[in-house]
């Protein structure tokens, strides 16, 4: 007879083994930065697999190009340069602002707020993981690219680097369960954390007062607690606002601002490594000598 | 004549069958359709548990998942758990299986990927990441109802491959 027809604790020796293997591999996984970084580093082997998976849309592209009449192309051309004219004129007031802000700032002794570096990563067309709401970019830890690094596009703020791989990463958009951005309405400066509400539901607004000053429509930005997320981007706005007497807190939805990965590109952020403090703060860090 | 037994067997052709569901499990789809698609990787290694069981067994699964998990970015092990306990049960089923027609073998199927869905469930509430994974149930029902596609396909591959058992 064939192996098949063992008894059975024999057959359960032959499973039981591997389920312990996978659960040491997973628990090694949390507590081990080794086999993180390992891990990290056989990723590589996936890249031929993505290359094979992203040839169809690749193809796609190219044809939509071509298959594109020239007058349609001309016309995009003249739209973009329209575009790109008014986001100039306005960049030249953004620097003017910014330079008197930095000014004022010095005024009030307050640390001027540095910039972030940014980097341009494209989209893998590649879908990682279709349990997780990821998706993959050609950076990876060999661009410098690490764990909770914030990603935003020309909406905002898209998620957060969960695995960064030697060139490519993992970014988690903040739709789902687990993540959250401390944000602001920019409207009334009132503080609160937006939750992910998993696939293809809305964003959440937990624990907010039943008085809380917050209407649909307004814009949620990210309010830079928590050091993640650098403040001043946008995250969402707000759709659903629902009082209900009998509960204490409101039913707030929201719907992300940003393109949520379905743009080609994404800008990943550098935080400066000083954090400005807040104004009326001293510069004395707990712990550091003061004289 | 060809003479069948003296063709040369393929023995590279399953793992190739392999690789090209884990490219079609990565291939990126637009949203609405994602939560249909079936993992193809489950499907051919029952397909292939079901046709050779005294080749394919648990530790193949396990290497086969543990691919999947660095190919997908997850966390090691998940996949590997998964693939090796749908294997593990389709062997011990293969026989009786293989005797069944097709409807019946869907059933089957749809019970093998129920429980590696649940499996993955519970991993992933563990992790950390809730149960939104839950609403991607459509995907097991198209899979078994895609089973007899996949069947058919595999057979035409295996016999070009001159495999038996």
């Amino acid at each position: 007879m064939t192996s098949v027809s063992r008894a059975p604790n024999q057959v359960m020796r032959g499973l039981i083994p591997y389920v312990l293997l996978s659960v040491v591999l997973i628990s090694a996984y949390y507590y081990n930065p080794t086999v993180r970084r390992a891990a990290q580093s056989a990723a590589v082997i996936g890249i031929p697999v993505h290359f094979l998976a992203s040839l169809p849309s690749m193809a796609l592209e190219g044809m939509q190009g071509k298959l594109r009449p020239t007058g349609q192309l001309r016309r995009d051309y003249a739209a973009l340069r329209e575009h790109n004219l008014i986001l100039q004129t306005r960049l030249h007031r953004f620097e003017f602002l910014e330079s008197e802000n930095r000014r004022l700032r010095k005024m009030l002794s307050a640390t001027p707020p540095e910039s972030e570096k940014v980097t341009l990563a494209t989209l893998v067309a590649v879908n990682p993981d279709p349990r997780s709401q990821t998706v993959l970019v050609n950076k990876g830890s060999a661009d410098g690219v690490f764990e909770g690094q914030p990603v935003v596009d020309a909406g905002g703020i898209v998620g957060q680097v969960t695995r960064p791989g030697v060139f490519r990463s993992t970014v988690s958009l903040l739709t789902r369960e687990n993540q959250a951005v401390p944000a602001q309405v920019a409207r009334s400066g009132l503080r609160t954390v937006i939750y992910g509400g998993g696939r293809n539901r809305p964003l959440r607004v937990l624990y907010l007062d039943r008085n809380a000053d917050i209407r649909t429509g307004d814009l949620l930005m990210t309010s830079g607690l928590a050091g993640r997320y650098p403040a001043g981007y946008p995250v969402a706005r707000i759709t659903v606002v629902e009082r209900n007497l009998a509960e204490s807190f409101m039913n707030i939805a929201a719907e992300p601002t940003s393109h949520l990965g379905r743009e080609r590109e994404v800008l990943l952020l550098w935080l400066p490594d000083a954090r400005p403090l807040p104004p009326g703060l001293s510069s004395a860090v707990p712990g550091d000598p003061v004289d | 004549m060809i003479n069948v037994s003296a063709a040369p067997r393929r023995a590279w052709i399953p793992p190739v069958t392999v690789l090209i569901a884990l490219v079609l499990f990565v291939l990126p789809v637009s949203d609405p359709l994602s939560g249909f698609l079936p993992d193809w990787v489950s499907l051919v290694l029952i397909y292939w548990t079901f046709a050779l069981p005294a080749r394919m067994g648990v530790p193949l699964a396990w290497c086969t998942g543990l691919v999947m998990d660095i190919v997908t970015f997850g966390i090691p092990g998940t996949y590997a758990l998964s693939k090796a306990v749908l294997v593990y049960l389709a062997r011990v089923l293969a026989l009786r299986v293989r005797v069944y027609p097709l409807w019946q073998q869907s059933i089957i199927v749809l019970g093998l990927l129920g429980v590696e869905f649940v499996l993955l469930a519970l991993t992933d509430l563990i992790a950390g990441d809730g149960l939104s994974g839950l609403q991607r149930w459509t995907a097991v029902v198209v899979g078994a109802l895609l089973w007899p596609a996949v069947y058919w396909m595999l057979r035409r591959t295996r016999h070009l491959a001159h495999l038996g058992n």
